[in-house]
C-alpha cells in the first residue's frame, strides 16, 4: 500500500523537484509526517485529515507514513497538503496510482476541501517541463500562470472531489477563465512629458543605451523622479527569456497575480530610503527576493541616495558587479537574478539648494556630512552623473515639442545592437560591463584622442577607475553617434557626465 | 628670550597685563625672579593674576621649553626683539609677542590684505583669485587669516601667481585650521609664513578671531573686502583698519544679495570701489598691463560655437541646462564644448555640471 506522488519546491527561482511517499500498513492508528519538513508542511497532516473527512472519506484507522524526498533539504512552503493528499488517497486505493504517476502536483488544501492558490507556480511548471513531466495539477486560481508554460497539460482544480474524480478517469473541463486576455495596457509615463531638462534626458538616453547606472543630482522638484520612471519606457522590450525569467521572480514571491501574459514591462522599483539590507538584497529566515531581483532587468531607483542606511547600500556592490543575489540563511542558500540598471537620486545638500549660495543654509560641517554618508565603493560602480537644476519658467512654458519615448526607445535599440554585434564572442552585452583588462581591446582610441584623454586625465585629476568610466562611457556614446570610432567629441562628452567629485562640496 | 616665552604663555596673562609688569619689573627675566608678594604690589595687578604668575614658574624650565618651541621650527618673537614688526608698534593694544612659522612679510613690500565671508559665492571666488594672483604678480605680499571661502582663495591667488602670502591664525599656528586647508598650509609655508599671537597647541575658539583681524590688518597697507554679510567678521577687519589708518577697498556686488550686503555698505561709507582688477592695481600705483590681452587671445581663438557657449557662461555659476537652453544648443554639442573650454582655462566646472568663468 504505497505510493508516491511528484510535486516540487521553489528554491530561489528554481524549482526542485520532491517527491512524496505515502504508505498506509497494519498497525496502531498514526499519521507521521518525516523528511526535514518546516512547520507549515508538518501542518499539512491536520488539514489534509479533516479536508478528506469533510468530502466524505474517512481516513482507516491504519498507520500511515508521509516521507517527503529528498531528506536532505528543509521543505517549506504551502503548495505540499494537495500531493500529501493524494498520495493518500493512492495509497488506500481511492485514486488509481498509474493516473498520477506522470503528473506533478501542487496546491494548497483548505479544511472543506477547496483548493488555493500557491505563489512560484510558473517556475514549479516550467521546471516540470525540462524534467519531462507531461502533466501538472495546480490550483484554480493558479491556472492563467501555469498555462503561460507551452506544451503543458494543465489541470487546474478547485477541490479535491474535483482531482479524484478527474483522476479516476472523469471529465474534466475547462473552466472558463474570468480574467481578461486583453494585454494590459496601462498608460506608460512618457518622455515628452519632461519639459526641458535637456541634458538630463540626454544623460539618462545615454545610460539606456550602455546600461550605465546613474546618478541624478538635483533640488527638489527638478524631475529625478520623473525621470527615472520613464527610464524603462526607453529600454528595449525584454525577449522572451528574460520575461520568464523575470515572471518567475514575481511568481515566486506572490506577486505574479492573474496575469496572463509574462511580465512584457521592465520593472520599476522605489524602494523607500528607509528600506534594510535584507529588503534590499531579499532575506527572511526562508529567503525570498528582495528589491534588487524585483527590479531585475529594470530600473532600481534610489531616491535620496545619503538617505539610505549605510549596509542597505553596501548591499548593492555584489549584485551590482555579478547581476545575482546570494542569501544564505539557514532555511538554505538561494541565489536570485538581480541584473537591474541602478538610477540614484540625490540633493546636492541637506537643504536641496546648493550651488546657489543665495538660498542654501548648509554649512560647511553639515555639507561634509551629507556627502560622507554615500560610500565610495557605491558611487565607483556609477558611470554617469549628471545635475538637473530647477527648471525656468521660460522653458517649462515653452511649446517645442518633445520627443517621446517611443523615439528614444527606437534609437536606444540601435545602440543595442551595436552592442550585441560587438560583444558578440564575449560574456557579457553592454559597455558598462566591460571588464577592465578589455578596455583596451573594445575602447580603442588613436593617437590624437590619446593626447586628448591625456590632457583630460591632467586636467580634472581622474584615478585609473574614472578614467576606465569615461571610456565606457564615451563607447557608449560613439554608439549612439553611430560610429565605430571614439571621437574627441564623444570623450568630451562622457567628461560633462563623469562621476561626482568630492572637491565639490569641500569648497563652502 | 626664554623668559619672554615663559611670560606670554601664562593662562589669564594677555598682552595688556604684560605690559604693566614689565613697566616695574623691565625684563622678564627680573620678573621671574621676583617673589609674588612683590608682584601683587604692582599696581593693576589682581590677586589672582599674581597667584597664576607665582603657579606658572613651577612646573616651568625655561630653558627645556624654549629650545622645544626652537625644535619645532616655531620663532618666538617678542615686543623686545629687533625682529618684531614695525608696524606693529604703531598700533593700539598690540600683541606683547608673536609666534612664526616660515617668515614675516618683508616690511619694505607692499602688502595687501584680502579678507570676506567664509561662506562665499562663486563669483566672491574668483574676484579672490584674480586680485591675489594679479597682486602677487606684481609682488605685493598677501594677507589673509585662511578661513574658509574668501580667506582660502585670496591665498590661492597669491600662490597662482607665484607670490608671498601670509597667514594669521586665530589659533596656535601649528593647528591647521579649518583642517581641509591642510594643503594650502603646506603651500603658505613654501613662500610666506603663518603668524599667530597665540602660543602653539592653543585650540581656536570663536573669541580669539576678532582679535586675529587687527593683526591682518596690522600687516597690510591696503584691506579688500570681498563679500561679507551685514554682520561679517570681514566688518571688524575693516573697523581695525579704519582705526590703524589703511585704506579699505571693497568689491561691490548686486543690491539684493545678502552677501554684498555688507560691502555696499562699507562703499556707501567712503571705502574704494573695486571695479575691475586693472583699475584697482592703478590706484595702488602699480603697474597694469593689460594681463586680459592674452585672454583675449585665447578667446578669439574660439570657435563660433565656442564663443557662443562662452558667452553664455557668467561669474555666477550657470547649469548646463540653463548654458543649453540660453544657446539653444543640443546637449551633447554642449557636451562636446564645455571640456575644451575648461581645458583652455576659461571656465571652471565649479559643482556638478555648473560652470562659470575662470578668472
Amino acid at each position: 500500500m504505497y505510493s508516491v506522488v511528484l510535486t516540487a519546491m521553489i528554491q530561489g527561482i528554481k524549482s526542485v523537484p520532491v517527491s512524496v511517499e505515502a504508505d498506509v500498513s497494519d498497525g496502531l492508528p498514526l499519521f507521521e509526517m518525516v523528511g526535514f519538513l518546516a512547520s507549515e508542511v508538518k501542518e499539512a497532516k491536520e488539514r489534509v485529515r479533516t479536508a478528506l473527512r469533510n468530502i466524505g472519506f474517512t481516513l482507516p484507522p491504519k498507520r500511515i507514513t508521509i516521507n517527503v524526498l529528498p531528506a536532505n533539504i528543509r521543505k517549506n512552503g504551502s503548495g505540499f497538503d494537495l500531493p500529501v493528499a493524494l498520495a493518500i488517497l493512492a495509497a488506500v486505493g481511492i485514486i488509481p496510482k498509474e493516473a498520477i504517476a506522470d503528473s506533478l502536483v501542487i496546491g494548497e488544501v483548505s479544511l472543506n476541501g477547496e483548493i488555493k492558490p500557491v505563489s512560484g507556480i510558473l517556475p514549479v511548471v516550467a521546471g516540470a517541463k525540462e524534467k519531462g513531466i507531461k502533466a501538472c495539477i495546480v490550483p484554480g486560481k493558479n491556472a492563467a500562470e501555469a498555462r503561460l508554460v507551452k506544451q503543458m497539460r494543465i489541470y487546474a482544480v478547485d477541490s479535491l472531489t474535483e482531482v479524484i474524480h478527474i483522476l479516476n478517469g472523469g471529465d474534466y473541463v475547462e473552466k472558463d477563465e474570468k480574467v481578461n486576455r486583453e494585454k494590459r495596457t496601462e498608460l506608460q509615463p512618457d518622455f515628452s512629458e519632461i519639459h526641458g531638462q535637456k541634458v538630463l534626458k540626454r544623460a539618462c538616453e545615454t545610460a539606456a543605451c550602455g546600461m550605465h547606472n546613474l546618478l541624478i543630482i538635483g533640488p527638489p522638484g527638478a524631475g529625478k523622479t520623473m525621470a527615472a520612471m520613464r527610464m524603462p519606457g526607453i529600454l528595449p522590450p525584454l525577449d522572451e527569456e528574460e520575461q520568464m525569467e523575470l515572471s518567475k521572480i514575481y511568481s515566486v514571491c506572490g506577486r505574479f497575480e492573474s496575469r496572463v501574459h509574462l511580465m512584457e514591462e521592465r520593472p520599476f522599483r522605489c524602494p523607500h530610503h528607509t528600506v534594510t539590507a535584507q529588503g534590499l538584497s531579499g532575506g527572511g529566515r526562508i529567503p525570498g527576493p528582495g528589491e534588487v531581483s524585483l527590479a531585475h532587468k529594470g530600473i532600481l531607483f534610489l531616491d535620496e541616495l545619503p538617505e539610505f542606511q549605510q549596509s542597505a547600500l553596501e548591499i548593492l556592490r555584489q549584485p551590482m558587479e555579478e547581476g545575482t543575489v546570494r542569501i544564505v540563511r539557514v532555511g538554505g542558500t538561494c541565489e536570485y537574478p538581480a541584473d537591474f540598471m541602478l538610477i540614484a537620486a540625490m540633493n546636492p545638500c541637506k537643504c536641496g539648494y546648493f550651488p546657489d549660495i543665495e538660498r542654501c543654509r548648509c554649512t560647511a560641517s553639515s555639507m561634509e556630512r551629507y556627502i560622507n554618508r554615500i560610500s565610495q565603493p557605491l558611487l565607483d560602480r556609477i558611470d554617469l552623473c549628471t545635475f538637473a537644476p530647477q527648471i525656468k519658467f521660460e522653458e517649462l512654458t515653452e511649446t517645442a515639442k518633445e520627443e517621446t519615448s517611443e523615439q528614444i526607445r527606437a534609437r536606444v535599440i540601435l545602440a543595442h545592437e551595436r552592442q550585441r554585434y560587438r560583444f558578440r564572442n564575449e560574456n557579457f552585452r553592454y559597455n558598462s560591463q566591460i571588464p577592465s583588462q578589455k578596455i583596451a581591446e573594445f575602447c580603442r582610441l588613436n593617437d590624437k584622442q590619446e593626447k586628448n584623454m591625456e590632457q583630460i586625465f591632467h586636467r580634472f585629476h581622474l584615478t585609473a577607475r574614472s578614467y576606465h568610466k569615461i571610456l565606457k562611457a564615451a563607447r557608449t556614446i560613439a554608439d549612439m553617434d553611430g560610429s565605430d570610432k571614439i571621437e574627441n567629441r564623444h570623450l568630451n562628452e562622457a567628461v560633462c557626465y563623469r562621476n561626482i567629485n568630492r572637491h565639490f562640496w569641500e569648497r563652502k | 628670550m626664554k623668559y619672554q616665552y615663559w611670560l606670554s604663555n601664562i593662562k589669564g596673562v594677555g598682552s595688556q597685563t604684560i605690559k604693566k609688569l614689565l613697566k616695574f619689573s623691565g625684563t622678564a627675566e627680573a620678573l621671574y625672579a621676583m617673589r609674588k608678594e612683590q608682584i601683587e604690589k604692582i599696581a593693576g595687578i589682581e590677586m589672582h593674576t599674581a597667584a597664576a604668575i607665582a603657579e606658572s614658574r613651577k612646573n616651568w624650565k625655561p630653558d627645556e621649553a624654549y629650545e622645544k618651541l626652537t625644535e619645532r621650527g616655531i620663532k618666538f618673537i617678542s615686543w623686545e626683539m629687533e625682529q618684531y614688526p614695525k608696524r606693529f608698534r604703531t598700533i593700539a593694544n598690540p600683541p606683547y609677542s608673536i609666534y612664526v612659522k616660515g617668515k614675516l612679510p618683508d616690511e619694505r613690500k607692499n602688502s595687501v590684505a584680502i579678507v570676506g565671508a567664509r561662506m562665499s559665492s562663486d563669483y566672491g571666488r574668483v574676484m579672490a583669485l584674480r586680485l591675489g594672483k594679479a597682486l602677487a604678480e606684481r609682488g605685493v605680499s598677501i594677507i589673509s587669516g585662511m578661513a574658509r571661502g574668501i580667506d582660502t582663495y585670496g591665498h590661492c591667488g597669491a600662490i597662482n601667481g607665484g607670490g608671498e602670502t601670509f597667514a594669521v591664525f586665530g589659533c596656535g599656528i601649528d593647528i591647521c585650521y579649518p583642517e581641509s586647508n591642510h594643503n594650502l598650509y603646506n603651500k603658505i609655508l613654501e613662500s610666506g609664513g603663518l603668524i599667530s599671537e597665540y602660543p602653539p597647541g592653543q585650540k581656536p575658539l570663536p573669541q580669539l578671531f576678532p582679535a586675529r583681524n587687527r593683526m591682518i590688518s596690522a600687516f597690510s597697507d591696503t584691506i579688500i573686502v570681498i563679500e561679507a554679510k551685514e554682520r561679517s567678521g570681514s566688518l571688524i577687519t575693516a573697523d581695525f583698519a579704519l582705526e590703524q589708518g589703511k585704506d579699505i577697498y571693497a568689491v561691490p556686488g548686486r543690491t539684493t544679495d545678502a552677501l554684498s550686503r555688507g560691502c555696499n555698505n562699507l562703499i556707501r561709507q567712503g571705502a574704494g570701489i573695486i571695479t575691475d582688477v586693472e583699475s584697482f592695481l592703478e590706484d595702488l600705483g602699480l603697474p597694469a598691463e593689460k594681463a586680459s590681452s592674452q585672454e583675449n587671445l585665447k578667446h578669439l581663438s574660439l570657435e563660433k560655437e565656442e564663443e557662443l557657449v562662452y558667452s553664455c557662461v557668467d561669474l555666477r555659476p550657470r547649469s548646463m541646462e540653463e548654458l543649453a537652453f540660453r544657446t539653444g544648443l543640443k546637449a551633447q554639442v554642449l557636451a562636446d564644448i564645455l571640456p575644451v573650454l575648461m581645458q583652455k582655462d576659461l571656465i571652471i566646472e565649479t559643482f556638478q555640471n555648473y560652470y562659470v568663468r575662470s578668472s
